[in-house]
């Protein structure tokens, strides 16, 4: 009997949450473009979310690369056509397992820091303290992170891109024998411009959107310790998935013919 | 008050929660250079009140003029300006635990009036010296320290930029009688040094005795009392009398344990 109204709290709970994730980001977004701005707190989290990720998107790549030169050369042998392992690995990292595994680490990893630290902020009324010292915690916390996130993912993804068709290459070259210049070749051949703009416009995106969950479910956690948890948790989730959808609308936009 | 000006007049303010009803219709003026200690019972809407002066909540309906200037509403650059004037210590200091002591003493000055790292460093280790904490605490955490030295660097970073007008939230809450003591003492003598107006929430009557010129009891949302701290002994208010005496029997009784007063 109850069932109905109970569906339409949880439908206009969720339109009054995606109004107020719209209304943050259009307000965090404004605040990018108008001063006063806060050049050392972007180079911060540059280094935050950019090179300090290094070490975990290098890693993802590199084994990624290697396992997708074995993984498709054993499939492949099936009917001779070994010789596409190269190409497969190339496009397979650069438009879609580049892009998508250093999001999905980039979001456990800076998604839930930057809930948790903005989180902290707000429970400890640190955030409160921001406004009575005249600076907008738009400006000060949301800005430079969106930004920094938008920046530095497509420099983490062209990375992985690199270090992950380098995988590729080692386990090509010195487990399964290819020859180093066919297979270098082979991966230049059918590489194009638009397989690397794809996937780094798809970084851009994704970094946009771990920043703004991270510091969203951050900015709006209440409730002590266990609002902070709740906060890292919704994040990391949100930001995930996210990701896999995005990256299916940015795919088709691309790719569909 | 001896012909001052008004320096915040709250009228008809009220803010709910849901169906809480915290402030209800409540009249309040604070004059320039006096210090006013609002007193009351946990959860009577001390902190919100304060919380919607300084911007941080925004009131249901009411009114809210600081120097004249209605600042209900008001928003981004508007309020900023408005908040310029003032300076808030927190319940729990609120330090930004990233930034050494310095850092967050002077972080309104290069922030909110673009005074250099070199310069923010220097007034700011003077400021850390006023409330008295030495140079070599300056590169310090917040997390390195105690609460007590916690509540003189929030004071440090509230006097900081020399404000108009200053907000303490239950100065003295967490830490001990004597610790309690000399923050009164601190806050008597940045107030007195700045000429500033300060409006002071506790339920420590001791340092509100020491903080004040006047007291106001908030009670069921709106202020029951107000007057001089000299006169709230013969204050002839029941509610104050059973405040200040901490007596579980009295007017009080019935929203604090949720039964008929005796």
């Amino acid at each position: 009997m109850s069932l109905i109204p109970a569906i339409g709290r949880v439908f206009l709970s969720f339109l009054a949450s995606t109004g107020r994730l719209a209304m943050f980001a259009g307000v965090s977004v404004s605040h990018i473009f108008r001063p006063p701005f806060y050049p050392r707190l972007l180079l911060r989290q540059i280094i935050e979310i950019g090179y300090y990720s290094l070490p975990v998107v290098g890693l993802t790549a590199v084994f990624t690369g290697m396992v997708l030169a074995l993984q498709s050369y054993t499939g492949f042998a099936r009917f001779n056509a070994e010789g596409a392992v190269a190409t497969v690995v190339v496009l397979s990292i650069t438009r879609e397992l580049a892009p998508v595994l250093t999001g999905l680490m980039v979001a456990g990893r800076i998604g839930a820091a930057m809930a948790a630290e903005i989180g902290t902020m707000r429970v400890t009324e640190q955030i409160d303290a921001l406004s009575t010292l005249a600076t907008n915690p738009y400006k000060y916390l949301i800005a430079p992170r969106l930004l920094a996130a938008l920046i530095m993912l497509p420099c983490c993804v062209l990375i992985a891109d690199i270090i992950g068709v380098y995988g590729g290459y080692l386990v090509a070259v010195h487990k399964l024998d290819f020859n180093p210049a066919v297979y270098l070749k082979n991966s230049w051949q059918f590489l194009e411009l638009v397989d690397v703009i794809s996937g780094l416009v798809k970084a851009g995106v994704f970094g946009f959107l771990i920043a703004l969950m991270g510091c969203y479910h951050g900015f709006y956690s209440k409730g002590g310790a266990q609002g902070v948890g709740s906060a890292t948790t919704n994040a990391v989730v949100s930001a995930s998935i996210l990701i896999l959808g995005f990256n299916y609308l940015i795919t088709e936009a691309f790719f569909s013919q | 008050m001896n012909g001052r000006p008004v320096k915040i007049a709250l009228r008809g303010l009220t803010k709910s929660f849901g169906k809480k009803h915290v402030l209800r219709d409540l009249d309040l003026d604070i004059y320039e250079g006096e210090s006013i200690a609002v007193i009351g019972a946990s959860g009577t809407g001390k902190s919100v009140l304060l919380k919607n002066i300084v911007g941080i909540l925004t009131p249901d309906s009411g009114s809210i003029k600081i120097d004249g200037e209605e600042v209900t509403g008001l928003s981004g650059n508007a309020r900023d300006r408005v908040n310029r004037k003032l300076g808030m210590l927190f319940q729990g200091a609120a330090l930004f635990d990233s930034l050494p002591l310095w850092e967050n003493v002077g972080f309104g000055l290069m922030s909110a009036h673009g005074v250099s790292r070199a310069d923010a460093r220097i007034a700011a280790i003077e400021r850390l010296r006023q409330v008295g904490l030495d140079e070599d605490s300056a590169d310090r955490f917040p997390a390195d320290i105690s609460a007590g030295a916690q509540k003189r660097v929030g004071l440090a970073r509230a006097i900081a930029t020399e404000p108009e007008i200053l907000f303490f939230d239950e100065p003295t809450t967490g830490i001990d009688p004597i610790m309690g003591d000399v923050i009164d003492k601190l806050i008597v003598k940045s107030v007195k040094e700045l000429g500033a107006t300060a409006l002071t929430i506790s339920h420590d009557m001791d340092s509100a005795r020491r903080i004040a010129d006047r007291i106001a009891m908030i009670h069921e949302g709106k202020i029951a009392w107000v007057g001089d701290v000299a006169k709230i002994d013969n204050s002839g208010n029941e509610i104050v009398d059973q405040f200040i005496h901490g007596r579980v029997d009295g007017p009080m009784s019935a929203s604090l344990l949720g039964t008929p007063a005796a």
